[in-house]
């Protein structure tokens, strides 16, 4: 996985040391490959959206009647949008998107036209999956998603090998959380509740 | 399980390691449902063979259950219960005392026919929090003796039985129910029920005007509304009858229903989050209920796994109760509203909402006109600006809303809690514990970046599975303050994972 430098413009890690290859501030940023990877996904769902469009020109005029015309020009201005959308999103995503990993904590941010900053407490971390479909499996990426009681947060488009280091890391983590609970753990008495 | 099968349950859960059954009305109950479906059925296809094909069904259900009954124990052990059934599809289930959450009752009809009660069994888990873990039915006394039994592992202390006098520190009368019912439920969902209602008013009166028949959407229309607004109210009122709520130690009772009955006891450190809520007309008679997210809880379905700390009562004696049952989560921080730089978000989205509502109603509205114009009298003076009224109306709505929205939105922090209070119509004051966050996501969109605003998402675990409380709109530093807290309790070892690890 290649890592353009130090990621600008972020405070620098407060807390925990940060992974081996991330950028000066801790965090590290996503393979380009994953803009690829977005263009190929959204393509597909362009394609979806122009076949419903055609679709409806074709087939729409019968149930659609007066309303036939407006429904094809709000249509062609969603179009319009998606394609615009689909051209800048992918650059603008990368360029964002950044995680880390601490001893303590997941932190990701990214977003397009909205920012998301992610924080899950290595403590409440329940599972952790890599997943990949079949775009990305090509492109030798995966996601990996790191479940709470609460919810999910998501790393995506991380290199397979980048993806695998990041569920160890994790898993050691909260295996090690574990095991150094395991003395302090007072002995249960037969039956008894935890406290 | 009366002395039926392996065991007698009546000194269960001390005596360990012994196999029992549950009470064999589960037959009863399990078959029950099939009954009804197969006598519809052989009255409509009371023709040749089918009557008697279906009494043979009927029979065989009745023996695979009846095989089911016999083949399924229950084993109490020093540490954990057993649920094991040994029929075609085996099933083995553990549930460690140590993982249980709650151990509730439930009565229902048939329940009181045989005098058995069911017991719930539910562990701490999110993906399974909506369904108990193991449902058993028993005699009336040996539930509450089980019951007993290992709320005394659970909560290290006994639970109170029914013949026990418990102190509530609020009485809720019949009317306090009744008002719950019916002003409860969101005030959205009473706008559309009573929508529905007026539609069907109308539709007769112009039927009966007209001397036509009323036709059918009347009778849509009503049934939607009993629907949206009748039923919800009158199940409230029937599943919170006879209301009582108490705690005793760190353990909070609640015992409530009129045709099912319900007895609900959790931690009080199983309290993730406790809601204020008050709706619109709950406002108007200055009363609030409050509700709490506890894990674990599973007793019933929809609304009613959430518990209810108090229906809707006055403002003061809300807060009283607050103090009394959990004072864990009195939240005694100031509360900051939202910055300017939140306004002008507001007012963007709400103008963003009115121009969709603008385009989106232009051509509707320009087709009504055409093909109502030529008409006469009341319906052509009204019909062709019934749209842009409705419209504006909308439009003024919103920006009232915005306005509420602005006014209300508060956010506090504390040492061990914090606060969101939202909700333009339906206002709802949320207290979490820093402890019991699972996850914090700050979300800047493109107008909120450019008055240097955010709002937060935090994630924890609900009664019915994982959910999430927004803020409003802050600065970015001040919601990222959750999450920095959560961390800081966290490695400072004021978190206490013994008492909050799900």
């Amino acid at each position: 996985m290649s890592f353009p430098g130090p990621v600008n413009g972020q405070a620098p890690a407060d807390e925990g040391s940060p992974e081996p290859g991330a950028g000066t501030d801790g965090y590290r940023r996503l393979n380009r490959k994953c803009m690829l990877s977005m263009y190929i996904d959204y393509a597909m769902w362009y394609a979806v959206l122009l076949a419903a469009y055609i679709l409806t020109k074709t087939y729409g005029e019968g149930f659609l009647g007066p309303y036939s015309d407006p429904v094809g020009y709000g249509f062609l201005v969603v179009l319009g949008i998606a394609l615009v959308y689909i051209v800048a999103a992918p650059p603008v995503f990368y360029a964002r998107y950044r995680y880390r990993i601490t001893e303590d904590r997941v932190d990701v941010r990214c977003g397009v036209l909205f920012i998301r900053h992610t924080l899950v407490p290595i403590e409440r971390v329940h599972q952790v999956e890599i997943a990949r479909g079949p775009i990305n499996n090509i492109l030798g990426l995966a996601d990996v998603t790191i479940t709470t009681a609460g919810g999910e947060a998501e790393i995506r488009y991380l290199e397979i090998d980048e993806a695998e280091t990041v569920a160890d890391r994790l898993n050691n983590l909260i295996g090690r959380m574990l095991r150094e609970r395991m003395p302090a753990a007072p002995t249960p008495r037969p039956g008894a509740a935890d406290e | 399980m009366t002395g039926a099968g392996t065991g007698t349950a009546a000194d269960t859960p001390t005596r360990h390691g012994e196999k029992i059954r549950c009470h064999p009305s589960i037959i009863v109950e399990r078959s029950i449902s099939a009954i009804v479906v197969l006598a519809v059925l052989a009255t409509q296809l009371a023709r040749g063979a089918v009557p008697a094909t279906l009494a043979i069904l009927f029979v065989g259900l009745v023996l695979f259950n009846y095989r089911q009954w016999s083949r399924t124990t229950i084993q109490f052990n020093e540490t954990d219960v057993v649920v094991e059934r040994n029929t075609l599809f085996k099933m083995k289930k553990t549930l460690p005392y140590a993982k249980i959450a709650s151990v509730n009752i439930n009565r229902g009809i048939l329940n009181r026919v045989f005098g058995t009660s069911r017991l719930l069994v539910n562990i701490n888990s999110g993906s399974g929090a909506t369904v108990p873990e193991a449902v058993l039915t028993f005699s009336e006394d040996v539930a509450e003796g089980i019951r007993a039994g290992m709320a005394e592992r659970l909560y290290g202390h006994e639970t109170v039985l029914e013949d026990e006098p418990a102190e509530p520190p609020v009485t809720f009368s019949p009317a306090d129910v009744i008002v719950h019912g019916l002003f409860s439920v969101s005030t959205y969902q009473t706008v559309f029920g009573f929508a529905f209602l007026a539609y069907s008013v109308v539709q007769v009166y112009v039927s009966t005007v007209t001397g036509a028949g009323a036709g059918g959407t009347a009778l849509v229309s009503l049934l939607m509304f009993f629907v949206v607004q009748l039923a919800p109210s009158v199940s409230l009122i029937f599943h919170y009858y006879n209301y009582r709520v108490y705690r005793r130690g760190d353990t909070i009772y609640l015992e409530h229903g009129l045709i099912r009955t319900y007895k609900t006891s959790f931690d009080v450190s199983r309290i993730n989050a406790v809601r204020v809520k008050r709706t619109l007309a709950a406002r108007l008679l200055s009363r609030s209920c409050i509700e709490a997210e506890v894990v674990g809880l599973a007793s019933g379905s929809g609304e009613s796994l959430r518990p209810v700390l108090c229906l809707l009562k006055d403002d003061a004696t809300q807060q009283r109760l607050l103090e009394d049952l959990v004072p864990e989560f009195v939240a005694e921080h100031a509360r900051e509203r939202q910055p300017e730089g939140a306004r002008s978000v507001l007012l963007i989205r709400a103008a963003l909402a009115s121009l969709a509502l603008v385009l989106a109603a232009a051509y509707p509205s320009i087709y009504l006109y055409r093909e109502t114009a030529a008409l006469t009298g009341v319906a052509g003076t009204v019909l062709p600006y019934a749209l842009p009224l409705a419209t504006t109306a909308a439009i003024l709505a919103i920006f009232y809303a915005t306005a509420v929205s602005y006014r209300i939105t508060e956010f506090g922090t504390g040492t061990d809690l914090f606060t969101f209070v939202s909700g333009a119509v339906d206002r709802e004051t949320v207290v979490m514990n820093y402890d019991k966050v699972q996850m914090v996501r700050i979300t800047r969109g493109p107008v909120a970046r450019l008055f240097g605003v955010a709002r937060a998402r935090v994630h924890l675990l609900s009664a019915v599975g994982g959910a999430s409380v927004s803020s409003g709109y802050f600065a970015g530093s001040r919601l990222a303050a959750i999450g920095e807290t959560v961390m800081e309790r966290i490695a400072s070892g004021e978190y206490d994972w013994r008492k909050n690890s799900i």
